[in-house]
């Protein structure tokens, strides 16, 4: 039988691009998320020693640990200075086509909308389409599993609206 | 709910879906946040891998005489190497369209030379794939065993192919030295690209018109040679290409980065995006052409991502100037040997010991970094599959196809 832990390359290699696009449906600049990024896996890398696959999943630790790390950017930056920064982020100009490749810009206005909801809504979605299970977002949010499908769905709703409240301007 | 809602609803979340699958962080930032992590763990802790690796390797060493054949660098073979290698300028028998000139590495350009000494070994590494998840062991097309978990534990191997058919004595080995800012400066205005934006962890990156590129030198781990990686401006595309694999072709030549070197053109279906695979192949003397092996076994060169009909972004090989020697490689029986012979020291291992079978036989190059240097070096790579648990495994083993006595571990 394999080992329970896998090395951590294994985790990194399979986690990076899906923390990376966790944090950057929140953050509003590419540069922020990889600075984030970077903090969750080489604070990833020092605790692997003390994670225990039987109590948890690699994901859910994982994840764990980029929403401590998003939640203390937001702390460090400031609500308001977020706020600004996400609403008046645009997707990146034809001047940096590097950027428009790297964002796949057609989903990157969605994911600004994503950006702007409440905090527990954003996670809700967040960590839901970075791949966890409902259970795992309810372990995340301290809440149940049924809290948190009703929490996910309200905030599918108020991205709906908030997409089309634009689309009407 | 009403009908219509729920339908928004759903079509919502493959958007989001869609969102979060599409959204990765640039090329390069994998490599080089590795780096970074691996350059800030503790000393204690590095020298610990240090000598693990080091008796790792020593226990991998199959138990033959160094004693080997005499090395007998001839210089017509050298020569005849060069003119039959394509190392110069000379563009690959699949390629029809002149590519990018490779960087000239030192002041002089690519030459035969009589022996670069006692060369690294290259070696396989642990393998990338969760071992939970057998669809991700490898996403290339060119792995042939796509939805197999690549497994380098230990093993009871045996030999169950038929006998392979590799006639060669000498293979040529390829050798580059480490590209510079200012090579990379060079690469990049050969492309008409300028205006460097300084990014960490790249040798450089440069705007041109409609398009960026950029430059990353080699890393250990995982193990690469330098790279290049160019991104179109997606406002400027041309018109859709009829397929992905002419939309890439174009997209190459329109900045001549068409491959000099020899290679087989495949295609991977990655969700809505097609990769296009310009798979490397090396001159193999009198054996033909072999193909380039990662550090997983598994074969690559450049890659062009298309999605509806555009170009997203090309990444492979930087051009590089090498140069070349002949040396004495073993023969096969001699492989297979040291095959069932070696002990393999991955940390992952299944209990009890799998039984394989090894049944395919490959010439190959592979990548080894020896500092400011790096070498192309044949080697043979020896394939099976096996059962465990309802999963299907692939195990690999590489044995290096240079004399043991031309060979410094």
């Amino acid at each position: 039988m394999l080992a329970d832990r896998p090395p951590f390359e294994d985790l990194y290699r399979d986690f990076l691009g899906r923390i990376y696009a966790y944090v950057r449906a929140q953050v509003s600049t590419a540069a922020d998320a990889e600075d984030i990024t970077a903090q969750v896996f080489m604070n990833a890398y020092q605790a692997y020693g003390r994670f225990e696959a039987r109590n948890t999943t690699p994901a859910a630790w994982l994840f764990r640990i980029a929403r401590n790390a998003t939640l203390d950017h937001f702390r460090a930056h400031g609500r308001r200075e977020r706020l600004r920064r996400t609403i008046e982020h645009q997707p990146q100009g034809v001047e940096d086509p590097a950027g428009m490749a790297e964002e796949r810009i057609q989903y990157r206005a969605l994911l600004v909308h994503v950006a702007r909801l409440p905090e527990r809504q954003r996670d809700a979605i967040t960590l839901r389409h970075s791949g966890l299970s409902f259970e795992e977002v309810g372990t995340l949010m301290a809440c149940s599993e049924d809290a948190a499908k009703m929490l996910y769905h309200r905030a599918l709703k108020a991205l709906r609206e908030s997409v089309h409240a634009e689309e009407m301007q | 709910m009403s009908d219509n809602e729920d339908l928004e609803l759903q079509a919502l979340q493959r958007q989001l879906d869609d969102a979060f699958e599409t959204t990765r962080p640039r090329s390069g930032f994998e490599d080089e946040l590795w780096s970074r992590m691996q350059a800030r763990r503790p000393l204690s802790r590095r020298v610990a891998e240090f000598f693990g690796a080091l008796f790792g390797t020593l226990r991998e060493v199959p138990s033959v005489p160094a004693a080997a054949v005499a090395v007998v660098l001839i210089s017509v073979i050298g020569i005849g190497l060069i003119a039959l290698s394509g190392v110069h300028l000379g563009g690959g028998a699949a390629s029809t369209t002149a590519g990018s000139a490779p960087l000239k590495s030192e002041a002089g350009s690519s030459q035969y030379i009589a022996s670069f000494g006692r060369l690294p070994t290259p070696t396989l590494s642990q393998p990338v794939p969760a071992p939970t998840n057998p669809t991700q062991a490898s996403n290339n097309a060119a792995d042939q065993s796509s939805q197999q978990v690549l497994y380098l534990g230990p093993a009871t191997l045996v030999w169950a192919g038929p006998q392979p058919n590799v006639p060669i004595t000498s293979a040529p080995v390829y050798r580059f030295r480490e590209p510079t800012e200012a090579d990379a400066g060079q690469f990049a205005t050969a492309l008409g690209a300028s205006n460097s934006n300084h990014r960490a962890g790249t040798l450089g990156e440069f705007s041109g018109a409609g398009f960026v590129v950029g430059v990353v030198g080699s890393s250990k781990q995982p193990l690469a040679e330098p790279r290049f990686y160019i991104t179109p401006n997606l406002s400027q595309s041309p018109p859709p290409g009829t397929t992905p694999t002419d939309t890439a072709a174009a997209f190459l030549s329109a900045h001549s980065l068409v491959p000099t070197w020899h290679y087989v053109v495949v295609t991977d279906q990655i969700a809505d995006t097609t990769r296009v695979l310009y798979l490397r192949q090396f001159d193999a003397s009198s054996n033909g052409f072999a193909y380039v092996i990662n550090t997983y076994g598994v074969r690559y060169g450049i890659e062009v991502d298309v999605r509806r009909g555009q170009p997203l972004q090309a990444f492979g090989p930087l051009p590089l100037t090498l140069d070349v020697a002949s040396y004495p490689v073993i023969s096969t029986d001699q492989a297979i040997s040291f095959a069932l012979a070696s002990k393999q020291s991955a940390a992952a291992s299944i209990q009890p010991l799998p039984t394989v079978q090894l049944t395919t036989f490959e010439l190959v190059y592979a990548l080894v970094n020896a500092g400011d240097h790096s070498f192309y070096e044949p080697a043979y790579l020896l394939s099976g599959t096996f059962t465990n648990n309802g999963t299907t495994y692939v195990k690999r083993v590489l044995v290096p196809a240079v004399d043991p006595s031309q060979r410094s571990s």
